[in-house]
């Protein structure tokens, strides 16, 4: 007798044995459950296996995305890493955005959570009203964002030279230093609304005795927030915080509608150089390697993610 | 075997009639027009128009000017009708939303005129258009009519053969501006006909220069004394957009067109550049970067320039606290949709980067909007794509197109009664050339380029933009 089957019959001899009528029936419905997630499968498969494993095959090529792909090794991976500074200089700036849109937007949706937490007229108004940008799409956000941006005309300087304050009166969308940070104020405004909401199911669900012990105790306002709110809100802030990280990396078609990454590459995240790289220079195999660079650092970023939440709990 | 010389030679008749009386027929109505009558010919070269009975001044044998036929198409013979579609339906790509409404009653028209057949616009902005079309008309066998830039979208096209031969189409040859077509060749094949002739030039509100007595500046120095005085004056000289690349840089093609002193010596050195073998820290590039410097130290451009967007700057142009607008004729019906009393208000001018006045070229013409087949598309689109096009290389189609969307064309017959476009005439008097700013087929080395200029203009200094460029153009051509 082979290994192979020694093994074979090892594995079988070991299995539970499923006999008569209820393991026919459990059979039967394992078959039912089998057929029932092929769909899933085959749409998983089709839209989400395929396009990955393609795109794996031509980040090892050139590829003009019309003609056919030339193999050539790991040479897109070596230029990126060796001999690409607009690589590492996105690569920066999606960290500095990540950050910026991760801590603001957490902190002052957890701000409005607060405050607006009680189901009064004036708080339910205001929520609707904050969490109104939601609702809008991200092109017009950004539309109205160039216009109240716009150094010369635009209402946000006129507004601050009329009140004396010129020296805060910036060139928002045309400074290499300031630009990044002016669309990430953009995106924090369009989706602190949408995590304030999140906050405020989270908040409400935390016992009101623990409120009234604190108070007992003589707890200030900033003590019961810090020894109560903010430790009953973590899970919250974990969803929150993971669900922004994801939307700042998908924050492809603000920061393109607002600067198309410019002045010089200084707004562009690694989806914008993505897109660039493939629809603008035609360089798809290029691309598709700073498409595996992405997947990793998303991997990385989440590793590390659960990792401090794991020491949080 | 006589029988058939005797057939083939007087087919040869025929045809031959056909051509003579085609020739003949066209210079007879021009004069009967009265286009040439009356008007003496003193100049040689000057044209009574695009159209097929158009004259031209040409010396004779003799060495006198005289008006002779000018020979605007491929061909001897008259523009052909459109060419009939067989029952079915096409997608028409292209980029131009404001046009629209004006294709949706041309499209209504030659449905009209072909039972049985629909043609749907899909639009897409031009950025987008750059970016996409191509991959997504290539597997769509609907998308039979797609238009490309011309530059590096056209040769990508071209490259990968996405457009189908129409070197023999008879409206290829006999209903289009023959000069106009070689952004729409490759490899000596006419893949597309452009269908626009843009005018890559300053549009300048005439009204503005006329109340403050101002000469349209002729040559590098007069637009610095230009733009000191317009500055002086209260008004932003020019309406630049620097947040938006390809606005902004619309006036890289004057800064190019004088830098060699040959069309070849120039289509070499943007090679040169385009390819890697030269940095754009070389002496010409050099000597053209530092105009922007000179521009900008001049005040020419807005205050926080960088940080101009499009919209803005149509806006400073349109209210006239801006008498430049550094963009082109393609802006102008954009401007009117601001602002209605600028219709007829405005006029084009070439921007001299030079200070030789007589320069060999003074102004920038481009062809683009190139119509072309997908090659791609099924056998029965494209023959709809082939009557389509015919349809709308039609001078009257082509006319009803033209003053619809203030653009000119490149077919013949075309009658302009659009106050803008005809302001624009004198511009055709300008020594013009083809846009070099296309002549970059590498679309990453321009932007890094462009980035650079915007830059200077910014505040940087020449030398650390252009080597910052030259090291990021370096990495992406290593």
């Amino acid at each position: 007798m082979s290994k192979t089957e020694a093994g074979a019959r090892k594995g079988a001899s070991s299995r539970p044995q499923k006999s008569g009528p209820r393991g026919r029936l459990a059979r039967s419905n394992d078959r039912a459950y089998f057929l029932m997630a092929i769909p899933a499968l085959l749409v998983y498969a089709l839209f989400y296996l395929y396009p990955t494993l393609t795109n794996l095959r031509y980040a090892f090529s050139e590829w003009d995305g019309l003609q056919e792909a030339k193999f050539i090794g790991f040479k897109n991976f070596t230029r990126s890493l060796t001999n690409d500074d607009t690589f590492y200089k996105v690569l920066g700036n999606n960290i500095e955005f990540t950050g910026l849109v991760v801590i603001f937007q957490t902190a002052l949706s957890l701000l409005f959570a607060i405050f607006l937490l009680k189901n009064t007229r004036a708080s339910v108004a205001l929520r609707t009203l904050y969490f109104f940008p939601t609702i809008l799409s991200s092109v017009s956000v950004a539309m109205v964002w160039q216009f109240l941006y716009e150094p010369n005309l635009g209402p946000l300087n006129v507004f601050l030279n009329s009140i004396g304050l010129d020296f805060l009166a910036l060139n928002w969308l045309g400074s290499e230093t300031i630009t990044l940070r002016a669309v990430a104020f953009t995106q924090v405004w369009f989706h602190t609304g949408q995590m304030m909401v999140v906050y405020i199911a989270g908040l409400q669900q935390i016992p009101q005795e623990l409120y009234e012990a604190a108070e007992v105790d003589g707890a200030t306002r900033w003590q019961q927030f810090k020894s109560v709110t903010w430790p009953m809100a973590l899970p919250t802030t974990a969803v929150v915080m993971a669900y922004t990280t994801i939307q700042s990396f998908r924050a492809f078609d603000l920061i393109y509608a607002m600067t198309q990454g410019g002045p010089n590459n200084s707004s562009s995240i690694l989806v914008t150089l993505i897109y660039l790289t493939a629809f603008n220079e035609y360089r798809f195999g290029y691309a598709a390697t700073q498409s595996i660079y992405l997947i990793v650092f998303i991997l990385v970023l989440t590793a590390i993610q659960r990792r401090l939440l794991r020491t949080r709990y | 075997m006589k029988k058939e010389m005797g057939a083939k030679a007087f087919k040869l008749m025929i045809a031959g009639l056909f051509a003579i009386s085609a020739t003949i027929v066209p210079v007879t109505a021009s004069f009967a027009a009265g286009e040439a009558l009356g008007a003496k010919c003193t100049t040689e070269g000057e044209s009574t128009g695009t159209k097929s009975t158009s004259l031209v001044c040409k010396e004779n044998k003799s060495g006198r000017l005289v008006w002779a036929k000018v020979k605007l198409s491929d061909s001897n013979l008259a523009p052909i009708r459109p060419l009939r579609a067989p029952r079915g339906s096409i997608e028409f790509w292209h980029w131009r939303a404001e046009d629209k409404a004006i294709f949706d009653k041309i499209i209504a028209d030659f449905q009209d005129l072909n039972p049985g057949v629909k043609v749907t616009q899909v639009i897409s902005n031009s950025t987008d258009y750059t970016n996409t079309a191509l991959n997504k008309v290539r597997s769509n066998p609907k998308a039979a009519v797609v238009t490309t830039f011309r530059g590096s979208q056209f040769n990508q096209a071209a490259t990968a053969g996405l457009l189908k031969d129409l070197s023999n189409e008879q409206f290829a040859k006999r209903n289009v501006i023959k000069s106009m077509m070689g952004a729409g060749q490759y490899q000596g094949k006419q893949l597309g006909i452009p269908y626009q002739s843009l005018f890559n030039n300053p549009v300048y509100n005439i009204e503005i220069f006329k109340k403050e007595g101002w000469k349209l500046p002729k040559k590098f120095s007069d637009w610095i004394s230009y733009c000191k005085t317009a500055k002086a004056a209260g008004y932003v000289p020019m309406a630049w957009m620097g947040a938006f690349r390809p606005q902004a840089l619309q006036i890289i093609n004057s800064s190019l067109m004088n830098t060699a002193s040959t069309d070849a010596q120039l289509n070499a050195q943007i090679s040169a550049i385009d390819t890697g073998k030269d940095p754009i820290t070389i002496k010409w590039v050099k000597d053209m970067a530092g105009k922007y410097a000179d521009l900008r130290d001049a005040g020419c451009f807005p205050d926080n320039p960088k940080g101009v967007t499009e919209a803005a700057g149509n806006t400073l142009f349109a209210t006239g606290k801006s008498p430049i607008l550094p963009t082109g004729s393609f802006s102008m019906g954009g401007i009117v949709k601001l602002n209605e009393k600028m219709d007829g208000n405005m006029g084009l001018t070439g921007f001299n980067f030079t200070d030789d006045v007589n320069a060999r070229y003074t102004g920038i013409t481009n062809n683009t909007f190139i119509l072309g087949i997908n090659s791609k598309a099924g056998r029965t689109e494209q023959r709809i794509a082939r009557a389509f096009i015919s349809y709308l290389v039609n001078g009257e189609v082509a006319t009803a197109y033209a003053n619809g969307t203030k653009q000119h064309v490149t077919v013949l017959d075309v009658e302009y009664t659009d106050s803008n476009l005809r302001n624009t005439a004198s511009i055709m008097s300008e020594r013009l050339v083809l846009a070099p700013r296309f002549t970059f087929l590498n679309q990453g080395v321009r932007d890094i380029l462009e980035d650079a200029l915007i830059a200077i203009v910014g505040g940087e200094t020449v030398d650390k933009a252009l080597e910052e460029g030259a090291k990021l153009i370096k990495q992406k051509l290593g």
